[in-house]
């Protein structure tokens, strides 16, 4: 994957198209967490989200971006 | 003493001293925290103005989790929304500086309105468009061409100011919304149980019941507003806001009903009601009896569950002790007495019960589904639309007067005027007491000058290096954030803190120019004049007779619209959207004064009558045709009576409902003849709110005969 992509002749980082991604997939795995109440087997559901994140939107970026 | 028991001494006490004093310092350490944090990594990032971060962490910080996640998630939204707005503005007046003005104190007053229209934290996604399309505009204004630049500079500092704040608030030490959520549904479910029991078998003057009304109107907006920031912060309560939304509507149903019950009791009164009173009073005491059997030691969600079964077992009971009071009564008037009353309770018990197995239900598993209506799922708002315009309008005038005064004197403080009163205007759009905020404003503009001129002038020019560029300004930042957490104190801190990160400008190298710290601190004193000023000429409804006026006419129309609009979720939109109007005036106005108290007796008066109106039109369609068409006048002339109230109306609404009676009696409707019963009692009250609409006494006695 580029580095930068083109919008509409405007360059973007594409780390920030992998973080909207990376959003989304949280969100996702929010959702099916509340629904069958995973979090209560969290001490810290905040944490642990933000530590989810983190490792979604580094696995992702980091594949994204071997080729280079 | 031994050394363990003095330690043990000490810690106590030290305890004691800091047991309030804990959370707010939690706090402050978390708003410097984030605030540090976004400046380092605005400078890390070489951002253009790491400040714009850091006033956008100060703005977005709040002492409550659960706010910060959902203030983060429409603010992103509002900044992207603005900074479109803002691009496409400049690309329409390139070269126009008066018109590009223009256009952006339109956008900032349709921001400004639109967050009057909506409760809690929507409010700032529209606060904050308006907001970042006024930072994106006002350094482009004379050269148009860094529009791009400047469009993603500020979206970037925008942004990396609401994570870094969420992130820090979140996960450190988080205190939760939710906690405070869960506990108003508790109470309010004990409470109005418990109300219930003490109060059943006794008597309620109308002064109790109005403090009762107020009591459970607060607590379902309250859940209410609560419910729509904590589904940002647990995905549990997200799973369960249907659940939450229909426990409250059907916790409204029941002290509506409730309400209703007592008003038939107080007027039951004088010597031809007597028996019918004492009947009834025999089988509120059986309710009260399935009520108190309630275990009240046990948890809530039992408690709940145990009242469903109580009640259900005391159907049948119920029912015998109605027939067995209504066979010792003698006399069509008395019973038909008894059997609206009769009907009430049955109608009071089986909400209750409703209440409670929804409490039931929001405590169990999310997993087994339960069906619900989309009426039971939905809460109404009530909105005035001309109190949002004198909102818009004022930022408007702000904008322009600041704008033209700003191309006028070429001032290059100007820009920071419109700055403040574009942040100002729109923050304290909806504020209960705008004028008392901008005087405190005021103090914490004067205060945030002082500090910041110590600050950048004192301090900064010793400090070398980003620790100790932290360490200079800690002082200043933990005495801003300390009285965030005081209610009282919020205002001064809010404007102390953003005065002094905006007249500090702070960046990696900071520049010490006095003329222009001057210019600043002058542009701010301006701005927060001209805001002021604008809060004296386009008052809310608090001080403006008019707008106070339209929202006691929009509170009337929803039993107007209760007798129109089609009957699928007319109840749940009269409850909730007259609780929501309510709210709002006592908000304005505070609930102890007059004002408040005539608005109050509207309140119990149009939730009574609205709720009579949907029931008895729920029970419209199955009539005789000549019935049906008397009820049609009746609901048309109530319609029209709460519309516009006057003496004609309230004639004309009471000779409707007497042939309506009429007929009911001859056809022996008895269903609708109770409604309409409850109808005529609710209107002949004397201590009602209608009462100023009857003749005088022995007009009265002629034409209740």
């Amino acid at each position: 994957m580029p580095r930068e992509l083109s919008v509409g002749g405007m360059f973007m980082p594409s780390l920030l198209l992998v973080f909207v991604v990376a959003l989304g997939l949280l969100a996702l795995l929010d959702w099916v967490a509340g629904r069958y109440g995973w979090y209560r087997h969290v001490w810290h559901p905040a944490l642990f989200r933000l530590a989810v994140f983190v490792g979604v939107f580094a696995a992702l970026g980091l594949a994204a971006m071997r080729g280079d | 003493m031994s050394a363990a028991a003095s330690m043990a001494a000490w810690r106590g006490a030290w305890g004691e001293a800091f047991a309030g004093a804990g959370r707010a310092w939690l706090f402050v350490f978390k708003a410097v925290l984030a605030v540090c944090l976004t400046g380092w990594l605005a400078m890390r990032f070489d951002l253009v103005s790491p400040y714009e971060a850091m006033i956008t962490c100060a703005i977005v910080i709040n002492p409550a989790s659960g706010m910060v996640v959902a203030k983060s998630f429409y603010r992103a939204l509002g900044t992207l929304v603005g900074c479109g707005a803002a691009v496409l503005l400049v690309l329409a007046f390139p070269q126009q500086r008066a018109l590009l003005l223009t256009g952006m104190a339109l956008w900032l007053g349709v921001c400004a309105g639109g967050a009057s229209l909506h409760r809690n934290f929507k409010s700032y996604g529209f606060v904050l468009a308006g907001y970042t399309a006024a930072i994106v505009i006002l350094p482009v204004l004379d050269d148009p061409s860094g529009l791009f630049d400047s469009a993603v500079m500020r979206v970037s500092e925008v942004m990396l100011g609401i994570l870094v704040a969420g992130v820090v608030s979140d996960a450190i030490a988080p205190q939760r919304l939710s906690r405070a959520l869960r506990a108003n549904i508790r109470a309010g479910f004990t409470g109005f149980v418990g109300f219930v029991c003490d109060s059943l078998a006794g008597v309620l003057q109308r002064g109790e019941l109005e403090q009762a009304h107020l009591r459970f109107v607060r607590e379902s907006v309250e859940i209410e507003n609560l419910r729509s920031s904590v589904i940002f912060e647990d995905a549990g309560v997200r799973v369960r806001s249907p659940r939450t939304r229909r426990l409250n509507q059907r916790f409204m149903a029941a002290s509506t009903s409730y309400q209703s019950l007592h008003h038939l009791m107080n007027r039951l009164q004088g010597d031809e009601h007597t028996a019918a009173r004492e009947a009834l009073m025999t089988i509120f005491v059986e309710l009260a009896g399935a009520i108190r059997r309630v275990d009240a030691t046990a948890s809530v969600a039992r408690q709940a569950a145990e009242l469903v079964q109580s009640l259900d077992a005391t159907t049948d009971s119920l029912q015998m002790a109605i027939g067995q009071a209504r066979a010792s009564l003698r006399g069509p008037i008395v019973q038909l007495d008894f059997d609206t009353g009769a009907e009430l309770t049955r109608r009071f018990a089986a909400e209750l019960r409703a209440y409670a197995q929804a409490y039931v239900d929001l405590a169990g598993p999310t997993s087994r589904h339960i069906a619900m209506s989309r009426h039971e799922r939905a809460f109404a708002h009530g909105n005035d639309w001309l109190g949002a315009a004198t909102i818009a309008l004022r930022v408007v005038v702000v904008m322009l007067v600041t704008g033209w005064f700003w191309i006028a004197t070429a001032w290059p403080g100007g820009s920071y005027a419109m700055l403040m009163a574009a942040i100002f205007c729109g923050l304290m759009a909806s504020s209960p007491n705008p004028l008392g905020a901008v005087r405190l404003m005021w103090r914490g503009w004067v205060l945030g000058a002082l500090g910041a001129f110590v600050c950048l002038f004192a301090v900064m020019p010793r400090m070398d290096g980003f620790v100790l560029f932290v360490a200079g300004l800690l002082p200043f930042l933990i005495a801003g954030f300390y009285p965030y957490t005081r209610p009282a104190l919020a205002p001064i801190a809010r404007s102390y803190v953003l005065s002094f990160l905006i007249m500090t400008e702070l960046d990696a190298v900071t520049v010490y120019d006095v003329p222009a710290f001057f210019d600043r601190a002058a542009g701010l004193l301006l701005g927060v004049a001209l805001t002021g000023v604008a809060f004296r000429l386009f008052a809310n409804a608090a001080d403006n007779r008019f707008l106070y006026r339209r929202l006691l006419d929009k509170l009337r129309a929803e039993v107007t619209r209760a007798c129109r609009a089609p009957l699928a979720g007319a109840r749940e939109r009269l409850e909730s959207a007259s609780r929501d109007l309510f709210m709002q005036i006592i908000g304005y106005t505070g609930a102890g004064s007059h004002v408040a108290h005539d608005f109050m007796a509207w309140g119990l008066s149009v939730g009574e009558a609205g709720r009579a109106v949907v029931d008895l039109r729920a029970d419209m369609a199955g009539v005789a045709p000549p019935l049906r068409h008397q009820l049609q006048l009746l609901v048309e002339a109530l319609a029209g009576l709460y519309d516009a109230p006057g003496r004609l109306r309230y004639l004309r609404t009471r000779r409707r409902l007497a042939s309506a009676l009429r007929v009911a009696d001859r056809l022996h409707e008895t269903r609708v003849l109770r409604h309409l019963h409850l109808l005529r009692l609710a209107l002949l009250d004397r201590q009602s709110v209608l009462a100023q609409y009857m003749l005088n006494v022995s007009d009265e006695v002629r034409h209740a005969a």
